[in-house]
């Protein structure tokens, strides 16, 4: 292999990408507008959930005291943000409303609420349970689990006014990810996604194209190997990996303020290793397509396995257990690991290293499958 | 490489196979140092697979071939030879400048030896005007101009010419056959298909292929004169017809 066949090949590519518009708007301008459209869009938190508050609460008048009402105060420590609430005297109609699909849940207040609680607190032996009934459409699981929780954190946050002390509870401290949001989750994962989407496919497309333009056969009629061919758009790709993972974490840093608390440039690694792969998965996947248009089927094949199995959008661990397996066998999974474990938790080298070396072990096979496959091409 | 009587080419029952279809056949081909040879013959007759297999391209089925004396397949071979593809292998996405650049560096040319040979090269192809202009702009004849000056750039001794003049107006492939004669006066062997049965007659032999074998092969003069044809063309349907029944024998 020789050095100046390997770095004409490498500015070749450069050059060819550069002088193509569209092709520098696919690298640079889409994961922008991706990270943009997603991290706006697809940020996780549900907000502005209609739901109607039945309160029937009677209150609790202790002897020679005044009447207390426990759920106006629960109903005022309820976040608004997430919760939009209609208050309505009916239960019937109230369910109408959710079954009409104006409203998400009724949250109902039996009349007797205050005084249960009231009585169950001050003597617990009593048996006395006050309870808030959540009758919902519970199809959606994200916008029941919010409803939740919110009613959940504004019975915490009465009780605590109330200097009433639970006998149990949950106290979440971070070790990582304090103040941490959705977005900072997502943006490690689409660092790496958009960089395995677009190399791969991007490779793909050029390749047909060499392929077809008889541009790969006059190479490998000259002195350029297999090798230096495959090496040459790997390092092309690798680099334009770097630049794009640099332009996309500067925008997250300035637009959505994320949170990086270790050294990027093992995130940068993770990444051109990522690039470097995937290079060589399209030029793979070229050999199978005679004709442009015939590459495109392959997207489906390229996209949906990233999309779905490499914990860019949910974590693996809500991936079906059976299914899981195959996570593994999808490298992007390893790039999405280790730039959040990178830039979440700020870990090092000495505890990513089994993601890289996957990552590694994924590039030699893939370049070796890729040589593989142009020397395959003499036969 | 090879001494001037040395044969540059040397083809023994050379065959190559994709799956069930032969698409060169037992073929035994030579050409000698300095000579110019076409190859003509009806889409499918096997000319490119041949080409390619001789470009170190395609590994032959069986048979062998030796190319500038060196047994092919054989990396060694092609810092020597110029293959100058059908479907013009030149990137579109760059300049005709960049293109030409590309291909220097690829066989280690010296930047001033590339600037040289892209001048003169330029110039003999007529397109100093569009050296910066992005290939995909130009017309197809263009396309198969700036093709040929890559093929030639690192001045090879073998040149393997795939339908180097197809959309060249007449007047530019007249002068390209001039430089053919040119390289030729330097020892440079060419082999070269083509489908314009006139031009074939500039070739100092020609073999008329088909179905992966050579079925003719003589200078132009002498196929004419045993075919008791006037045209190349007419005496391609006599051959080839002539096969057909040592065949059908």
């Amino acid at each position: 292999m020789k050095l100046y066949r390997v770095i004409a090949v490498s500015r070749r590519v450069f050059r060819d990408l550069a002088n193509d518009k569209r092709s520098m708007a696919m690298l640079f301008l889409a994961p922008i507008f991706a990270m943009c459209v997603f991290g706006i869009a697809f940020s996780g938190d549900v907000e502005d959930v209609n739901v109607i508050i039945v309160n029937q609460d009677q209150g609790y008048t202790p002897p020679l005291g005044n009447t207390t009402y426990l759920s106006q105060n629960i109903i005022s420590n309820l976040d608004t943000g997430v919760l939009n609430i209609q208050n309505m005297n009916n239960v019937d109609e109230a369910r109408q409303k959710v079954a009409d699909g104006s409203a998400s849940a009724v949250i109902i207040f039996p009349d007797n609420f205050t005084q249960n609680a009231m009585i169950g607190t001050k003597n617990p032996s009593s048996g006395s349970t006050a309870e808030i009934i959540i009758q919902g459409d519970d199809t959606i699981t994200n916008i029941k689990n919010a409803i939740l929780k919110t009613v959940s954190d504004a019975l915490a946050d009465t009780m605590s006014d109330e200097g009433v002390n639970p006998a149990l509870k949950i106290k979440s401290e971070p070790i990582y990810g304090q103040d941490a949001e959705f977005i900072d989750f997502f943006v490690p994962g689409i660092l790496a996604f958009v960089v395995y989407l677009l190399t791969t496919i991007l490779t793909l497309i050029t390749f047909v194209g060499e392929r077809a333009n008889g541009t790969l056969e006059r190479v490998l009629a000259s002195p350029v190997t297999e090798g230096e061919v495959v090496t040459g758009y790997a390092i092309t790709f690798g680099t334009l990996g770097i630049l794009q993972v640099a332009l996309l974490l500067v925008i997250a840093i300035l637009v959505f303020n994320i949170i990086v608390v270790g050294n990027v440039l093992l995130a940068f690694l993770a990444v051109a290793i990522l690039a470097v792969t995937c290079q060589a998965l399209g030029i793979l996947l070229s050999s199978l397509a005679k004709r442009p248009e015939q590459a495109i089927q392959f997207f489906p094949f390229v996209v949906l396995p990233a999309f779905l199995l490499s914990g860019v959008f949910w974590p693996l661990q809500a991936i079906p257990e059976w299914l899981r397996p195959f996570s593994y066998l999808v490298p992007p999974t390893y790039a999405v690991e280790a730039c959040r474990a990178v830039m979440l938790k700020g870990w090092g080298l000495e505890k990513i290293w089994p993601d890289l070396a996957a990552l590694v072990l994924f590039a030699i096979l893939f370049l070796g499958l890729a040589v593989w496959s142009l020397k395959r091409g003499k036969k | 490489m090879t001494k001037d009587d040395e044969k540059v080419i040397e083809t023994i029952k050379l065959t190559k196979r994709f799956g069930n279809f032969i698409a060169v056949n037992n073929l035994d081909l030579k050409v000698k140092k300095g000579e110019i040879y076409g190859l003509l013959g009806p889409n499918g007759a096997g000319k490119t697979t041949l080409i390619k297999m001789l470009c170190n391209i395609l590994n032959p089925s069986t048979g062998g071939a030796r190319v500038l004396g060196e047994q092919i397949p054989d990396g060694n071979i092609v810092s020597h030879i110029g293959y100058m593809p059908q479907e013009t292998g030149v990137y579109m996405g760059l300049t005709v400048d960049q293109n030409l650049k590309f291909y220097g560096r690829v066989f280690n040319l010296d930047k001033n030896e590339i600037e040289k040979r892209k001048d003169e090269l330029l110039k003999f192809v007529a397109l100093e005007d569009w050296k910066h202009e992005m290939v995909e702009n130009l017309s197809g004849g263009m396309k198969h101009r700036v093709s040929l000056a890559c093929t030639l750039i690192h001045q090879p001794e073998l040149l393997f010419l795939d339908e180097p003049t197809v959309g060249v107006d007449p007047e530019l492939r007249v002068s390209f056959w001039d430089y053919f004669y040119q390289l030729r006066q330097k020892g440079v062997t060419i082999l070269i298909t083509t489908h314009y049965m006139d031009e074939a007659r500039n070739c100092d032999r020609i073999g008329f292929m088909q179905h992966g074998h050579l079925i003719a092969e003589d200078t132009p003069l002498k196929l004419l004169e045993e075919s008791g044809k006037d045209s190349l063309e007419d005496a391609f349907l006599v051959y080839s017809r002539h096969d057909k029944n040592k065949v059908g024998e």
